[in-house]
């Protein structure tokens, strides 16, 4: 499997004064589960938003290789357009339409990943209703990979913590994605339901053909699940390698002095 | 483009002419739209809000001071003494009724949906309401009539600048302008409730923490940027005359002085005023009288296009 | 004293004092500049009948009322719920019914054929005009505005200017503006319909193209700096537009297809039927819409658009069309009314127009098409009826401080409307409830920097 989807070259972000990624270099390839951890505030989530078109590094270079095996930068590019070309996302305070019910959330990201005709939307016809027939059995089939059946009818408001965080997941896999970037997804889970969440990542993985690009802070989630890791501080990478590699690294142990091993989130 | 270089070069030379004339109009005016752009700015800081109803609190003053000059002053005109008391009673009222009338603004159209946490948008449609509803009032009772202030001073030219003579009246304006900036930026630099006011516009949240009364603080906001909008509106009805329209120009206006010096930003109001002002009065030379307001609304909607955070930056809470 | 004041009871009389107290001043005389209290005082002072029985002063009347309700209301808050849960359940059956789809149909078929029957059951002249120009206007403007402030967000207050562009249109393609007509060629109003509907379209793409990335305020305040942008041009423009005299005389519309001949004059009926035609259109297609993908990706954006983003909906082109979409009603309501009315004045286009729109989009329910036509007809009826006879010392002019009044009453206490749309009360209840909510947007996505 080396066959590279994102590619990151010396990137840098800046805000201000505040330096959040520091000639940052990575790269993963198609059908991995990457994982990348790091302190609070070491710009991991910085490093999301590059990824998926939401803030502009001012320098460096992000090359995304997509569906058809073309490669496209993602910097320049808006976040929907990224979105489109096959990155999809969770965010770490999870983003629902919260008026909505379950399946209209996931509905909403099979529909629209792909071009409208405005006026066949307007007059209803043959061609709109079989798109939409379409999206309707995609999200079924989405809401049933991850385990929200009952809860098609439930506004989204009222889901709870875990099953907010499988609702991203559904509704970003509709929108038919080559790579799922999933931030902090264990945060404020129990043992059971991040046990659950694993598995749902892993059948993500392997039922489904899309690469894994995650952020998490609960140690031994990330190291039973990533087959590889970055580990980000103060805006830079400092080490790279497998679980067991980054476990031994004393660089690593430094950066997450005064936590515990167990699991180094202060959340 | 040689028709509009020629048009240009043909203006320039009134401009030149006319220069420091215009110039002393322009900063009377900008010191207006600036004490005006500070109840925006003040409320904007706070509560993310732009008051759009702050236009009546002007109109509120500006009637309060008429009929205050009207009952005063008779036929003849009163100098010396007589004049300064006369002035600064009008200030005060238009500063009082301006403040009045933001309290209680706040009390009945806004903090009812403070309380119940409504959505962005209510707080715009209920200020519109607002608006609509003071205004048309202020017609009803007062009539839809346009009429001026009897002046309590003699409008001579003070003294000349450059040749150009500096009326009374912009004598006025300057001196009130002035204390009342250095005023208000001493109140929200360095005292307590200054401090309240920075700590709510940054963060409403930590600051309750910190034992600010929020409610207290928000009322005050209102206050000072009402009685600063009160006095600018008595201000401008010596010069303007008053009728229940009045509020809608000048504000859109000052508005956009806020936005120009960045919205949330204090000194920014004051300085846009300023800028938005002299920029406007120079412009008269090269614009027909009909369209000088569509100068103001330009740059109004160029600024929130190209730069909404302003000159100054956006936020109160930072450094005023 | 102060715990006298902090009594929940003590504060919602002294609430329903100040509320009657201005309800007074509103519904009371006049003042003018010479006599400034003479409003105040005769709004208090002036003698009222109370209720038929007796001559008193004004005030006392309604400290009466205002006793009255207070009583009332005290009474709702206290025992309300146990009354309330009673009604619920006792509506719980109707609910049932008028919730299945057959009759929501018959309900919807029985309104059209009234609306058909309309002017023979109404026949007085007054009303008859008065359906097309105010009813029938403000109806097309109400579900056109509906689309952008309620399905999309938008909060747009130079709505007028699309009206206005539909009815200058309607002038200029039928040779009665200075600025001549495409190729000298003066056309029958007829054919202004489908050309303001298309420069309305396009209009609406240019000035939405580049204001609609601003976010809320301040995309109101560009739309409304825009408006008075463009009516100060119409005003002054003496070559194009005619400047403040107006257009020149229009011609009334009149189709000759073959055998079908019809020129429409000056009896306001044909134009109603016009209208109407246009109306149940145009409702198909907002409704079609509003339950499409562009519905749901509207909904989207205004629930959450960087969400919405991320599932690649681009905001900016969904809110574009949707300005261009709510246009169109506006642009045929403009050629309606100068087609209808002759000629057209820039004065007629003003801010306090949209906002006269605004507040039948927000009193109906912004989102319900509904809603909005429900409340369209309300106000514009009842507009007429008050504007039409002495009816307890109201003035025509007065109207606006009922509209803003009520424009308050209405974010208070019923922000979702009087037809709400069930996603977006939905939104106003989880937005009150969930504060946390209420930042997202101003944080930054995670609190990582």
């Amino acid at each position: 499997m080396n066959d590279v989807i994102f590619d990151v070259k010396n990137v840098t972000l800046r805000f201000g004064g505040v330096v959040s990624l520091n000639d940052v270099s990575l790269h993963q390839n198609r059908g991995e589960i990457l994982a990348v951890i790091g302190p609070n505030g070491a710009g991991k989530t910085s490093l999301f938003n590059s990824l998926t078109g939401v803030y502009q590094p001012q320098e460096g270079t992000i090359n995304f290789v997509g569906r058809n095996g073309k490669t496209v930068s993602i910097i320049g590019r808006k976040a929907f357009r990224v979105a489109t070309y096959g990155v999809a996302r969770t965010f770490q305070a999870s983003r629902m339409f919260s008026a909505l019910s379950t399946f209209e959330n996931v509905k909403i990201g099979a529909e629209s990943h792909r071009g409208i005709g405005v006026v066949g939307a307007m007059l209803h016809g043959p061609g709109t209703r079989r798109d939409e027939k379409r999206s309707d059995e995609r999200t079924v089939e989405l809401l049933n990979f991850v385990g929200l059946t009952e809860k098609a009818n439930t506004i989204a408001a009222s889901l709870s913590y875990g099953d907010r965080r499988r609702l991203e997941i559904a509704r970003g896999l509709a929108t038919d994605p080559q790579v799922l970037l999933l931030d902090e997804p264990a945060a404020g889970t129990n043992p059971s339901e991040k046990l659950e969440l694993a598995n749902l990542i892993r059948r993500v993985r392997d039922d489904m053909g899309v690469s894994i690009l995650l952020i998490e802070h609960d140690m031994k989630l990330v190291m039973s699940l990533a087959e590889r890791l970055y580990v980000l501080n103060f805006g830079g990478v400092i080490a790279e390698g497998t679980p067991e590699e980054i476990r031994a690294n004393p660089v690593v142990i430094e950066a997450y002095l005064g936590s515990t091993t167990e699991d180094a989130g202060s959340k | 483009m040689g028709a509009f270089g020629h048009y240009v070069a043909a203006h320039f030379d009134t401009l030149k002419l006319e220069f420091w004339a215009l110039f002393v109009g322009g900063v009377a005016n900008g010191l207006l739209y600036g004490m005006i752009a500070v109840g925006y700015t003040l409320v904007y800081g706070v509560l993310r809000l732009i008051n759009f109803a702050h236009s009546e609190i002007f109109m509120s003053g500006g009637f309060a001071g008429y009929f205050v000059m009207k009952a005063l002053v008779g036929t003849s005109v009163p100098t010396g003494a007589a004049s300064v008391g006369l002035i600064i009673l009008g200030i005060v009222a238009g500063g009082v009724v301006g403040s009045v009338m933001a309290f209680v603004l706040e009390r009945v159209a806004y903090r009812p949906l403070r309380k119940r946490n409504a959505p962005k948008l209510a707080y715009l449609i209920s200020a519109i309401g607002a608006s609509y509803f003071l205004f048309n009032m202020a017609g009803k009772e007062f009539g839809h009539l346009a009429v001026s202030t009897p002046q309590p001073y003699i409008n001579h030219a003070v003294f000349h600048i450059f040749g150009a003579p500096v009326l009374m009246y912009y004598v006025i304006i300057l001196i009130a302008g002035v204390v009342m900036f250095v005023a208000l930026d001493r109140l929200v630099a360095k005292t307590r409730l200054g401090r309240g006011i920075r700590a709510v516009a940054q963060d409403v949240e930590t600051a309750s923490l910190m034992g600010v009364n929020i409610d207290r603080t928000i009322a005050i906001t209102f206050i000072v940027g009402g009685a600063l909008g009160g006095a600018a509106g008595f201000l401008f009805a010596m010069g303007t005359g008053v009728v229940y329209t009045m509020g809608f120009v000048p504000a859109l206006k000052a508005f956009t002085a806020a936005v120009l010096g960045g919205i949330g930003n204090l000194r920014g109001a004051m300085i846009g005023g300023l800028i938005l002002g002299v920029f406007e009065s120079l412009c008269v030379v090269f614009v027909q009288a009909a369209y000088i307001d569509v100068v103001a609304f330009g740059i109004l909607v160029l600024v929130l296009l190209v730069r909404p955070t302003g000159i100054l930056g956006e936020r109160l809470g930072r450094s005023a | 004293m102060k715990e006298l004041f902090a009594k929940t009871y003590v504060r919602r009389l002294l609430i329903t004092l100040g509320v009657v107290a201005t309800v007074e001043l509103m519904t009371g005389p006049p003042g003018s500049n010479t006599a400034p209290t003479a409003g105040f005082r005769g709004s208090f002072a002036e003698s009222a009948s109370f209720f038929g029985l007796f001559k008193t002063q004004r005030w006392v009347l309604f400290l009466f009322i205002a006793l009255v309700a207070w009583g009332i209301a005290s009474f709702w808050i206290n025992k309300g719920p146990m009354v309330r849960a009673t009604v619920s359940r006792a509506l719980v059956t109707p609910r049932h019914i008028t919730a299945k789809r057959p009759v929501r149909w018959g309900a919807l078929g029985a309104l059209l054929v009234v609306a058909v029957l309309l002017p023979r059951i109404e026949t007085s002249a007054f009303w008859q005009a008065a359906m097309v120009e105010q009813i029938a206007v403000y109806v097309l403007l109400a579900i056109g505005l509906n689309v952008v402030v309620g399905f999309a967000g938008l909060l747009d207050l130079g709505y007028v200017a699309f009206y206005a562009i539909g009815a200058y249109t309607t002038a200029w393609v039928t040779g009665a503006l200075p600025l001549p007509p495409l190729f000298h060629h003066a056309l029958n109003p007829f054919w202004s319909i489908p050309i303001a509907i298309l420069l309305v379209m396009v209009a609406g793409i240019l000035l939405g193209a580049p204001t609609l990335r601003l976010r809320g305020d301040y995309l109101a305040i560009v739309t409304l700096g825009f408006g008075e942008i463009v009516t100060i041009f119409a005003n002054n423009l003496y070559g194009i537009t005619n400047g403040s005299l107006g257009s020149n005389p229009i011609p009334h519309p009149s189709i000759q297809l073959g055998p079908v001949k019809y020129v429409w004059g000056l009896k306001p009926v044909p134009y109603y039927y016009l209208a109407l035609g246009f109306i149940v259109l145009f409702l198909v297609i907002f409704s079609l819409l509003e339950h499409s993908r562009v519905g749901r990706a509207w909904t989207a954006i205004r629930e959450d658009e960087v969400a919405a983003e991320s599932v690649g909906i681009n905001p900016l082109k969904y809110k574009v069309m949707a300005f261009a979409i709510g246009a169109a009603s506006a642009g045929f309501a403009g050629v309606l009314t100068a087609s209808q009315s002759n000629n057209i004045f820039p004065a007629s286009f003003t801010l306090t127009f949209s906002i006269n729109i605004l507040v039948l989009v927000i009193l109906g329910g912004m989102g319900s098409i509904a809603g909005v036509v429900l409340g369209a007809i309300l106000i514009q009826t009842v507009t007429e009826y008050l504007n039409n006879g002495q009816h307890w010392g109201y003035q025509p002019s007065d109207l606006y401080i009922y509209l803003g009044a009520l424009l308050i009453v209405m974010m208070i206490f019923r922000p979702a409307g009087l037809i709400p749309s069930k996603r977006r009360k939905r939104e106003i209840l989880l937005s009150e409830a969930d504060h946390e909510n209420a930042h997202l947007d101003e944080a930054l996505l995670g609190d990582d920097v």
